[in-house]
């Protein structure tokens, strides 16, 4: 009910009452002012009206008009027709107010006309600039967000930590990042056709050449390991890796390539490589019999030279006569040759008792982990699993590093030796442990033949050996390296092979 | 029997051994035992003043500088010099030992040895020695006499040494057989043979040589 009262209310608002305001407003003006100039003409001034109807028309629309034009028309009738001030029209002024009447009516549907006209041009204009401004707006929008990206590709390609350079059509070099720059301490111009190839090693530059050369004219993936000269005049290990980058036409646009730092990995592998050699040439130190021949015929030259000096002297001494100047001279010479041969024991001995060891700081986890490392492939040589178990509760000790690598190594070979006749759970475990306040414990278990009793009691004697040519040596060397770190080492039998502990002190 | 084996022989022993104290102990030894050495420090200095007639025995280490002692025995057997040798060695493994024995040493002594083991085996290497000497010098001596002989007597000798009867040989040569058994009593003056047995050995001896 409301609704509709509103309804009808808006309506009348609409169609009537502000139509009627209107021209009520622009005929009263339109009156007055005729009232003002009437007795200036001779005839009726009945002009100002048609304004009005216009003004109405044009404001307040159709109705407006219409309603302006019939007050208008009354008005006029009433106060400038002849009679004055009747509604009466005189009969030679009837063609005229009927003219009046056709000419504000056409006034006002011509106003009305041109009105809507204009409210249509002017909507429909409105809605056009709303229509440019969203469409700037937008486009401003993409083309902000395009520099924005462009700025981060940029930004990528310069700031990324990596070399990179793209080259023209033809081959040539025509961009350089940053960081490749940098590196090369030169200009991109420098680096433009066959200049490019100035910045490697002379040894890798050929390779490179030809490497390029192949990828340029199979248009293939090029990947080449050279190294670059840095700005510091020094070298660097780099593996260039480039794609060619095609355009719709299906021709070369240019090549893109990354040069990626593998100096540190290239150096690790040497590290790796030369650490390999190094156990490898330990190993088979200690598992050929050469160290026990070498001692052996050290000391049989002296041994013979004093046996064969006493059976001389004794000849010349059982001469009939004895000899004896003879017998002097022969008996100087086993003095003398005995103490080289006493020379002989104290050099091997001082061989296996380095005095001039050091004591420094060491991990002995991390010393573990790189053990691991470096057996690695003796391990998987034999079939061996290494497991490591290492407490995060064990603290840096100051230790003999090379010393205790040593142990370290000879413990595990000796695990490995002990599993190769054993088909079953072939792995070596590591263990370490803080056993008590001031001691660590480190245990290297095997799951080999295991040990004998005598063998248990025996192993670290000097020349003790199960091993088919072993030296008998290397347990007797650990001991010695034990002893040195005041530490203990021990054997256990068990079930399934034999777990080798030690002790290394934490407040040594 | 022969001349060449009633000279006297002067053997000698020649040690090559590069560490001196062994060196000088056993130099000494030898003396003492009355035998003559002549020594060298490398298989190369032996080498340098090796001639054709070296009587004696060869006393070498294994381990020398340069030329190893059993290089040194390969390289006298190629240039067929038969010279015994006895090696020393301070690491004598089997398998080196049954190499050089194969290879014609005399003998392998181990470091340290006693006097005995060297004495004895430098005295069966000079038996050796005058052994392989005395039969050289024999043989020369038969091929000497053979040669004296002329070519109808060397049929003779032949045919006897085969087992024929003087009849058989005189039909056999077309002579009497008075002339055959005078050509017979010739050869055996000249090959100086005592029996018919003796000229039997003289004649394997020369066949051994001549093949």
């Amino acid at each position: 009910m409301t609704i509709r009262v509103e309804r009808l209310s808006s309506l009348t608002m609409e169609y009537f009452a502000r139509p009627l305001a209107i021209a009520v407003f622009f005929v009263l003006v339109a009156l007055l002012w005729t009232f003002a100039f009437q007795h200036v003409f001779a005839y009726p001034f009945v002009f100002l009206f048609f304004a009005a109807v216009m003004c109405s028309a044009w404001f307040g629309g159709f109705i407006a008009g219409i309603m302006a034009a019939a007050m208008s028309s009354f008005l006029v009738a009433f106060f400038f027709i002849p009679p004055v001030f009747s509604l009466s029209i005189a009969q030679e002024y009837r063609s005229y107010v009927t003219a009046f009447i056709v000419c504000a009516i056409a006034i006002t549907t011509v106003s009305a006309a041109r009105k809507r006209t204009e409210l249509a041009i002017r909507g429909s204009r409105d809605v056009l600039e709303a229509a440019v401004e969203e469409r700037t707006a937008e486009l401003q929008q993409s083309n902000a967000e395009i520099k924005e990206s462009e700025r981060r590709l940029r930004l990528l390609t310069e700031a990324i930590p990596q070399q990179i350079w793209r080259t023209d059509r033809s081959g040539s070099i025509e961009y350089a990042n940053r960081d490749l720059l940098q590196y090369l301490g030169i200009s991109v111009e420098e680096l433009s056709g066959d200049r490019f190839f100035e910045i490697f090693h002379p040894d890798d530059a050929a390779s490179v050449k030809a490497n390029w050369g192949e990828a340029r004219g199979a248009t293939a993936k090029l990947e080449v390991k050279a190294r670059v000269r840095g700005a510091d005049g020094s070298f660097r290990w780099f593996i260039l890796r480039a794609n060619p980058q095609f355009n719709e036409a299906g021709a070369i646009a240019c090549w893109y390539c990354v040069h990626i730092d593998v100096e540190d990995q290239e150096r690790a592998q040497q590290d790796l490589l030369v650490s390999q050699e190094r156990l490898s040439r330990f190993s088979r130190t200690l598992s050929m019999a050469e160290l026990a021949a070498a001692i052996a015929h050290e000391l049989n030259q002296p041994l013979t030279a004093i046996l064969t000096d006493a059976h001389a002297c004794r000849r010349w001494l059982q001469m009939e006569p004895p000899n004896l100047d003879r017998a002097e001279v022969t008996a100087d010479r086993i003095v003398r040759d005995s103490t080289r041969a006493s020379q002989v024991v104290s050099r091997v001995r001082s061989l296996f008792s380095r005095t001039d060891y050091i004591r420094e700081p060491g991990d002995l986890n991390a010393m573990i982990r790189e053990l691991a490392r470096l057996l690695r492939d003796e391990a998987m040589r034999r079939k061996i699993g290494l497991r490591l178990q290492l407490s995060e509760e064990v603290p840096v000790i100051s230790l003999d590093r090379v010393q205790v690598q040593q142990l370290l190594l000879n413990l595990a070979l000796n695990g490995m030796d002990a599993m190769a006749a054993v088909a079953t759970n072939r792995s070596l475990e590591i263990l370490t442990a803080k056993s008590s306040e001031n001691e660590v414990q480190v245990t290297v278990r095997d799951h080999g033949v295991g040990l004998s009793n005598e063998t248990k009691e025996h192993m670290f004697e000097p020349f003790f050996t199960t091993k088919q040519g072993g030296t008998g040596m290397g347990l007797a060397i650990c001991r010695s390296i034990i002893e040195e770190h005041d530490g203990h080492i021990w054997a256990e039998p068990l079930d399934d092979g034999t777990a080798v502990h030690f002790t290394l002190r934490t407040n040594a | 029997m022969t001349d060449a084996a009633l000279q006297p022989l002067v053997q000698t022993v020649y040690l090559i051994e590069d560490d001196a104290s062994v060196c000088e102990a056993l130099c000494d030894l030898l003396e003492s035992a009355g035998i003559g050495v002549q020594r060298f420090g490398s298989a190369e200095e032996f080498l340098g003043s090796l001639t054709a007639d070296m009587p004696g025995c060869l006393v070498l280490d294994v381990r020398l500088p340069g030329l190893s002692g059993m290089e040194l025995q390969t390289r006298l057997a190629e240039t067929g010099i038969p010279i015994p040798i006895i090696i020393m060695t301070a690491h004598g493994d089997i398998p080196m030992v049954r190499k050089a024995l194969k290879a014609g040493a005399v003998e392998f002594l181990t470091k340290p040895f006693q006097d005995s083991e060297l004495l004895e085996a430098i005295d069966q290497a000079f038996a050796a020695d005058r052994a392989r000497r005395q039969a050289e010098s024999l043989i020369r001596s038969i091929s000497a006499r053979y040669d004296s002989l002329t070519a109808r007597e060397r049929q003779v000798i032949e045919m006897v040494t085969d087992g024929m009867m003087n009849k058989e040989i005189a039909d056999e040569l077309h002579l009497s057989l008075v002339t055959v058994k005078l050509y017979r009593k010739q050869v055996m003056e000249k090959m100086q043979a005592d029996s018919l047995a003796d000229l039997v050995k003289i004649r394997q001896k020369l066949g051994s040589v001549e093949k």
